[in-house]
């Protein structure tokens, strides 16, 4: 039985750290019990070591097989992310393209500080002026759009209520004439009684 | 132009992705200590060479499962352990684990009938690993040929440390008693 602060197994098999391994060191210095364990074990792991390796009859190596492979998209995707410098050419090449797309197609492209270091100062002028006849130009077009929509709506409303008021005055024509027929009609009956009644009164007093 | 030695866990990342030449690589590094494994424990040239083949290919089938790549050790390793005790339970399936047996002679890994290790010493550690379990003897395979830590044996062999230690422990007894003599003898 060991008397050493370690198991002298795991000190012949290094799985101690350097610390224990220096106090194992230390205790088989002077326990001759201890250092005859630790002999018999390091002549079993010499013996083992006489065992070696034999070379391996036939080299093994894979060929390329499509069934065990990825589809070569995937391989592509994968090799395209798995590039860091692929992925950074990528991120410039991206980043040229949109600030020279920004700077082609951005219609104030140039300041006025440019414009003035350009020393077309009358073509600065005459631009502006330019602008402002447009935009005068531009409103008394909406101004007139506006007037004629207006117009055109007034016309439309006088049409209507003329339309509504011929049509009125035609009803109250057709009214008055049946009220006429009608008053007619009681003119004739009054008159065909006033001329019977004498007659059959003359005649009931006979 | 710099000149840097490709690691295992670039190659191990090329073949993920599909590199079939990085896989390659990777073998022809390992291809020779997972053979002498697998002899160790099978105890036949044929069957090692047979299951080698096999565990690489499961290894390139299931690379990409393989989270950390500096595991890849113990992971391949436990694919061949898996792969030999696959093959055991196939030829003998009626048999318990612990009773299994390397079809190799009692005087060393044989094939056809020709003596591997003609040396004294190694045919007499040849012969103290036979008289050991297959679990003692996989166990000293593991540590003594093959440098794994305990930790890294309990991952392989799907156990706890505790279990690691105790199977090498009782192998090392046992060896110690067989071999220490004959390596004193042959010392001085």
């Amino acid at each position: 039985m060991s008397c050493s602060p370690f198991d002298l197994r795991d000190y012949v098999l290094k799985e101690l750290s350097d610390p224990e391994r220096k106090q194992v060191e230390v205790h088989i210095k002077g326990c001759q019990g201890c250092r005859e364990e630790w002999e018999r074990l390091r002549l079993t792991e010499a013996a083992l070591f006489s065992l070696r390796e034999e070379e391996i009859p036939q080299r093994i190596a894979f060929v390329s097989d499509k069934i065990f492979e990825p589809s070569p998209w995937r391989r592509a995707w994968a090799a395209f992310w798995g590039s860091t410098a692929r992925l950074g050419f990528a991120s410039a090449a991206m980043l040229s393209v949109a600030l020279v797309v920004f700077a082609v197609v951005r219609p104030a492209g140039k300041s006025p500080e440019t414009v003035a270091s350009s020393g077309n100062v009358q073509a600065v002028s005459v631009s502006t002026d330019q602008i402002q006849q447009q935009i005068q130009a531009a409103v008394e077009r909406a101004v007139a759009a506006s007037e004629a929509r207006q117009q055109q709506k007034f016309d439309q409303a006088v049409a209507d209520i003329r339309r509504e008021d011929l049509k009125e005055r035609r009803e109250l024509a057709g009214l008055a004439d049946a009220a006429l027929d009608m008053s007619n009609q009681r003119r004739l009956v009054v008159e065909r009684s006033s001329y019977e009644f004498p007659r059959a009164e003359k005649g009931g007093l006979q | 132009m710099i000149f840097r030695a490709v690691e295992d866990t670039d190659l191990i990342r090329q073949a993920a992705r599909g590199a079939v030449e990085a896989f390659n690589l990777l073998v022809s590094r390992w291809e020779k200590r997972v053979y002498n494994y697998l002899l160790r424990i099978t105890g036949n040239r044929e069957d090692a060479l047979d299951l080698t083949q096999d565990v690489f290919l499961k290894a390139y089938q299931n690379l990409r499962k393989l989270d950390d790549p500096g595991r890849f050790a113990p992971w391949l390793y436990r694919i061949a352990h898996n792969e030999a005790y696959s093959m055991f339970r196939k030829r003998r399936p009626e048999s318990d684990i612990s009773e299994l047996e390397p079809e190799g002679t009692d005087t060393g890994i044989t094939v056809g009938g020709s003596s591997v290790f003609p040396l004294e010493l190694s045919l007499a550690v040849a012969g103290a690993l036979q008289q050991l379990s297959p679990e003692q003897r996989e166990a000293v395979v593991l540590k003594i040929y093959q440098g794994f830590k305990f930790e890294e044996m309990a991952e392989i062999l799907s156990c706890p440390v505790s279990t690691v230690k105790s199977r090498l422990y009782a192998a090392f007894e046992l060896l110690k008693i067989e071999l220490a003599p004959i390596k004193a003898r042959g010392a001085s």
